[in-house]
């Protein structure tokens, strides 16, 4: 539906506009959130998610359906701004990583709930930064593997195969930390 | 991920997804509703320099324009109009070949005043070696001479052709004669032929005053459309000094025999002194024929008026302006722009695959450094 939507920028400026507005309304956390998991800093990740949606609206026109899905192209253009800014700065995400915020894993939920996420979260900080990279873009953006792939810019069977090497070393790594 | 214990671990991934604050989201909303207004850290910096697929536009009709206007200037220089006025060194070049003799007179006439000289100098000198000859050659350059320059004298010579339609021919002949007697010039030598398109037309040999030449030139100019117009100058100033100089010589001279004569004692000395005293006043009327005509050169100048009927021959322009004349303009104007650009091609392509070349480079090394990132 959303490749329609933007499919419709190529033929009325207006339409567009309202396309690229339905796709920034569904997409805007899921940038963030997976830009967040990437840089490990609050204020670059919103600098970057701004960025990205502005260098997105620019080339909205140049946007081709054919080539893969509006999202999978959105996270594409998120991916190099993020990757950009670590270059830029010049230090690999994990230099800057900000210590894990314990009441944001919900208190209310039971000491049990919290104690496994801050498991999970360490064992999220072993992953080496690609696997990091493919549950960001899986669990924090929601994209389905194909859209992976295309972000990635590897075939969709090997996204999968990837996927699950990390989820079993995530699990192995929260195992081996209870 | 399909047992329970995925599907919990997926549950904890998604809870530990960042988000964002609220106040940055709002933010973000009212840009995305601003249409994403540019914001740069060197706000000064983008306003200057916009994205390379912007410049491409501006800097493509530049090079448009500059293609265009180096066409039009080469196509002006190399064209001509057929009224245009061209000095040639040698005047009536083209007609000498034709059936005008007289066209070649100036030259002649030099000539043979510089030879009229050379036999001059050297039987007045009582010298015969070509020596002498090679010095009087040079005596009008020598510091003895040029101060009596005083007044240039300039031969000016002009041909003319005019086109007209063969009813016009008579009408046009009549106003070249009004328009050489209102300059006080002279016809020397005038033919008018009737006919056909090609056949008919007319031919004037004119004298007209040389401080008058330009007004007479555009005179004639009006009478019909010209379909060329050609204009020589030849300085004649040495040959008129050296001229004037012997004239002097020769007058000193005829004084001396004449002295020579009043003091001769004897029957045969009288004689001898009197053939020599003819001779030199025959060499004196000589020269003052040839100073006479290179005044008359100077002062007036000589034009050839042609009024020609039917197409004209001038391949350079000139005549009715027609499709055919039409066509071979925008094929000149075609070939020396894409002459142009052709030469702008070979200085531009080689700094554009420079171009190229460093663009890929970039884009590679900026691929490779954005995975190194996540090694």
């Amino acid at each position: 539906m959303e490749q329609a939507l933007v499919a419709e920028a190529k033929d009325a400026p207006r339409a567009g506009d309202l396309a690229f507005d339905r796709l920034y309304r569904s997409s805007r956390d899921d940038v963030y959130a997976y830009v967040g998991s990437l840089l490990r800093n609050d204020a670059a990740a919103e600098e970057v998610t701004a960025a990205a949606f502005e260098r997105a609206y620019r080339k909205r026109n140049r946007f081709d359906p054919e080539r893969g899905e509006p999202r999978a192209w959105l996270f594409g253009i998120a991916r190099n701004a993020a990757l950009d800014e670590l270059r830029r700065r010049g230090r690999q995400a994990e230099l800057t990583a900000e210590p894990a915020d314990l009441d944001s894993f919900g208190a209310e939920e039971g000491a049990e709930h919290s104690e496994r996420r801050l498991a999970v979260s360490a064992a999220l900080e072993r992953l080496a930064p690609g696997e990091r990279e493919l549950i960001a873009l899986k669990f924090f953006a929601g994209l389905e593997n194909r859209e992976i792939a295309r972000v990635l810019g590897i075939s969709e069977s090997n996204t999968g195969t990837k996927l699950h090497r990390a989820m079993t070393k995530l699990r192995e790594a929260c195992d081996g930390h209870a | 991920m399909d047992t329970p214990r995925d599907e919990k671990l997926a549950a904890d991934l998604r809870a530990l997804r960042p988000t964002p604050r609220p106040e940055f989201a709002a933010e973000l909303d009212e840009r995305a509703a601003a249409g994403f207004p540019r914001r740069s850290r060197w706000p000064q910096l983008a306003w200057q320099m916009p994205s390379p697929r912007r410049m491409l536009i501006p800097a493509g009709g530049i090079a448009v324009v500059a293609i265009a206007l180096v066409t039009t200037v080469v196509a002006i220089n190399e064209g001509g109009g057929g009224s245009s006025s061209e000095v040639p060194r040698s005047l009536f070049q083209a007609d000498k070949s034709t059936s005008a003799p007289e066209a070649a007179k100036p030259s002649t006439q030099y000539n043979g005043a510089t030879e009229e000289i050379e036999r001059s100098a050297a039987s007045a000198g009582g010298a015969s070696s070509a020596g002498a000859a090679a010095e009087v050659e040079v005596k009008p350059f020598s510091q003895e001479i040029r101060p009596r320059l005083d007044r240039r004298a300039v031969e000016r010579n002009a041909e003319l052709v005019l086109g007209a339609a063969p009813a016009d021919v008579a009408d046009d002949a009549s106003k070249v004669f009004e328009a050489v007697h209102a300059h006080d010039g002279i016809v020397m030598r005038s033919s008018t032929r009737e006919g056909e398109p090609g056949v008919a037309g007319a031919r004037f040999e004119l004298l007209i005053p040389s401080a008058k030449l330009s007004d007479a030139l555009a005179a004639l100019s009006a009478i019909d459309e010209v379909r060329s117009r050609h204009e020589a100058t030849d300085d004649i100033t040495a040959p008129t000094v050296q001229t004037g100089e012997l004239l002097q010589d020769s007058k000193a001279r005829i004084d001396s025999l004449l002295a020579q004569l009043e003091a001769a004692e004897s029957e045969s000395e009288r004689e001898t002194v009197e053939e020599e005293l003819a001779a030199e006043r025959r060499h004196r009327a000589r020269l003052r024929a040839q100073l006479q005509n290179l005044e008359r050169r100077a002062d007036y100048s000589r034009v050839l008026v042609r009024i020609e009927t039917g197409a004209s021959h001038d391949s350079s322009g000139g005549g009715a302006w027609g499709i055919d004349d039409a066509l071979g303009d925008a094929g000149h104007i075609l070939a020396v722009a894409a002459a142009v650009a052709l030469v702008a091609l070979a200085v531009l392509g080689p700094i554009a695959l420079v171009a190229l070349l460093a663009w890929l480079t970039h884009r590679a090394w900026v691929r490779r450094e954005r995975r190194r990132v996540l090694s």
